[in-house]
C-alpha cells in the first residue's frame, strides 16, 4: 500500500475516476451516440430512398419516352391517312371538275355550232332574198319595164336560186 | 566557392520574410538565455490544489471535470440544432463516432449483437483519453499554480525521489535527470503545485481504465459464454499431463487479466506523464522555440495513446466473447 500512496492511488479518487467515467458514458449516450447513430442511419435510409426514387423517376421517364415515341408515330401514320385521302380526294374533286368542263366546253361548242348554222342560214336566207331582189330588180331592169306580176317572178327566182345552189341553204 | 555562398545568404536575406523570421528566431534564443523557466516540478502523484484542504481534492480531479464539460460541450455543440445536412462541428463529431463506430464493427463482426453493446465503452474511453491528453498540452495546464508552504512538499519530494530512486518503479532515469526535490529548498521551504493536471497523467484516473476495461471484459465474455467463459481460468477437468498443462495455462490466463490492468493504466499513464516531462525539462533547457516539435511529438503521441487504449480494449471485448472451443 505504501507503493500505491507513492503512486498517488487512493481508493476514493479510483472510484471517483470510475463513477466519472460510468457517468460521463451515459451522459454520452444519451446526447451523443444515439442521436448521431440514429441521424447517420436516418440519412442513410433517405440516400437509399433518393436512389431508390432516383431509379423510379428514370424508369418514369424511360416509359415517357417510349410512350412519346408510340404516339408520335401513330400521329405520323395518322397523317400519313389524312394527306393521302386528302389527294385521293383532290384526285377526285379534279376529276369532277375536268369533266364537267369538258362537259360545258362541249356544251358550249355544239350551241356555237347551232348558232353558227343558225346564223348562217339567216344569211342565207337574207342574201337568197338579197339575190332574188337584186335579179327581179335586174330583170326589170334589163326588159326596162315593171314586172306585172311581181309574186310570179319571185316563184321564178326562187326556183331559179334552188337550182343554181343545188340544194344547198 | 565562398563568393557564392555569400551570394545565396544576400538573396535569401534580401526578402524580407526571410530577414524577419532570422531575426526573430535570433532574438527568441537570445531571450531564452536570458528568461529562464524555474526548474520543473515533477511528482508522480496528483496533487491536492489546497495545502489545507481535502487530500482528495487533486489537480487531475479538477482537471477531470474540466475534461468532462469539455466532451459534453463537444457533444452538445454537434447535437443541437442537428441537421440532417451536416455542416461545421456536427461533421467533425459524426466523422468520429461513425469511423469508431465502423471500426466497431469491423473487430466484433457485422451484424452481430456485439457491436451495439462494445461501442459506448468504446467510444467513450477513446473521446476521454483523447481529450484527457490533449488538455495536458494546454498552456496553463502544469503551469498555473500556487506555492505551497513546504512542510507537505517536502515530504511530497521526499516521497518522489524516494519512488525516483527505487529501481523497480522504472522511472529512475527520467526522474532523476530532473532535480526533483530541488525547488522544495530553493524557494524558502514553499514547493509549486499546478492548478491542472492531465487526468491521464494521474494513475487514478488511467487504472480506473484499465479496471473497467479488464471488468467489462469479464461481463461480455460471461455475457457471450455463460459460465463456459470462466473455465478458461479454471481449467481442471483434463486428465494426466495434457490436464496439467491446461490447469497452468489456465493459472496463466488469470494471471494475464491482471497483468492486463497493469500495462493499460502504465502505458497511459507512463506515455503523458513522460510526455509532460519531456515537455517541461526541453522548456527548461531552452526556453523558445526548441520545445515546438515536442509539442508535434506529443499531439501524435496523445492520439495515438487514446488509439491503443480504446483499439485494445475493444479487442479483448472481442477476443472474450469468442468461444475457445470454436478455434479447435
Amino acid at each position: 500500500m505504501e507503493v500505491l500512496d507513492r503512486l498517488g492511488i487512493t481508493w476514493q479518487l479510483l472510484l471517483s475516476q470510475i463513477v466519472n467515467f460510468g457517468l460521463l458514458m451515459l451522459l454520452l449516450r444519451m446526447l451523443l451516440y444515439r442521436p448521431v447513430l440514429n441521424m447517420l442511419e436516418q440519412r442513410k435510409e433517405r440516400i437509399a430512398q433518393s436512389l431508390r426514387d432516383a431509379e423510379r423517376a428514370a424508369q418514369a421517364a424511360a416509359e415517357a419516352e417510349k410512350e412519346k415515341a408510340a404516339i408520335l408515330e401513330e400521329a405520323r401514320r395518322e397523317a400519313q391517312e389524312i394527306r393521302a385521302q386528302a389527294a385521293r380526294e383532290a384526285e377526285k374533286i379534279a376529276q369532277e371538275i375536268r369533266a364537267r368542263a369538258e362537259q360545258e366546253a362541249t356544251e358550249i361548242r355544239v350551241k356555237a355550232q347551232q348558232e353558227a348554222e343558225a346564223q348562217m342560214e339567216a344569211v342565207l336566207m337574207e342574201a337568197k332574198k338579197r339575190i332574188a331582189d337584186l335579179a327581179i330588180a335586174a330583170a326589170e331592169q334589163i326588159l326596162g319595164r315593171e314586172l306585172a306580176n311581181r309574186e310570179e317572178h319571185e316563184r321564178f327566182v326562187d326556183e331559179f336560186l334552188a337550182q343554181q345552189l343545188g340544194g344547198t341553204p | 566557392m565562398f563568393g557564392r555562398t555569400a551570394d545565396r545568404l544576400r538573396t535569401f536575406f534580401s526578402v524580407p520574410r526571410n530577414r524577419n523570421i532570422t531575426l526573430l528566431v535570433l532574438v527568441l534564443l537570445v531571450l531564452s538565455a536570458i528568461i529562464q523557466v524555474p526548474e520543473p516540478h515533477v511528482s508522480l502523484a496528483a496533487e491536492p490544489i489546497l495545502s489545507q484542504g481535502p487530500r482528495w481534492l487533486t489537480n487531475s480531479l479538477v482537471t477531470t471535470l474540466v475534461v468532462d464539460v469539455v466532451i459534453l460541450a463537444m457533444a452538445l455543440a454537434a447535437v443541437i440544432g442537428m441537421k440532417e445536412v451536416p455542416s461545421g462541428w456536427q461533421n467533425v463529431m459524426e466523422m468520429l463516432v461513425e469511423g469508431i463506430h465502423n471500426l466497431t464493427e469491423n473487430v466484433s463482426g457485422h451484424g452481430t449483437v456485439w457491436t451495439k453493446r462494445f461501442f459506448p465503452w468504446v467510444m467513450t474511453i477513446f473521446i476521454y483519453v483523447l481529450v484527457s491528453n490533449y488538455i495536458g498540452l494546454l498552456p496553463g495546464v502544469g503551469s498555473i499554480g500556487f506555492y505551497h508552504p513546504a512542510e507537505g512538499a517536502k515530504k511530497e519530494a521526499v516521497l518522489v525521489e524516494e519512488v525516483a530512486q527505487d529501481p523497480d518503479m522504472g522511472d529512475g532515469v527520467l526522474a532523476a535527470s530532473v532535480p526533483v526535490g530541488a525547488p522544495a529548498e530553493d524557494k524558502a521551504k514553499e514547493v509549486f503545485i499546478p492548478l491542472f493536471r492531465a487526468p491521464s497523467a494521474d494513475l487514478n484516473m488511467t487504472f480506473a481504465l484499465a479496471i473497467i476495461s479488464v471488468v467489462m471484459t469479464q461481463v461480455f465474455g460471461y455475457q457471450a459464454l455463460g459460465g463456459k467463459y470462466f473455465k478458461k481460468f479454471f481449467n481442471f477437468g483434463g486428465k494426466g499431463f495434457l490436464g496439467v498443462i491446461q490447469a497452468v495455462v489456465g493459472i496463466l490466463e488469470l494471471i494475464l487479466e491482471f497483468a492486463k490492468i497493469i500495462s493499460f493504466s502504465f502505458r497511459l499513464f507512463g506515455n503523458i506523464f513522460a510526455g509532460e516531462v519531456l515537455l517541461f525539462v526541453m522548456a527548461f533547457l531552452v526556453t523558445f522555440l526548441v520545445p515546438i516539435p515536442f509539442y508535434g511529438l506529443e499531439l501524435f503521441v496523445g492520439f495515438i495513446q487514446a488509439l491503443v487504449f480504446m483499439l485494445l480494449t475493444l479487442v479483448f471485448f472481442t477476443m472474450a466473447t469468442v468461444s475457445h472451443d470454436e478455434h479447435h
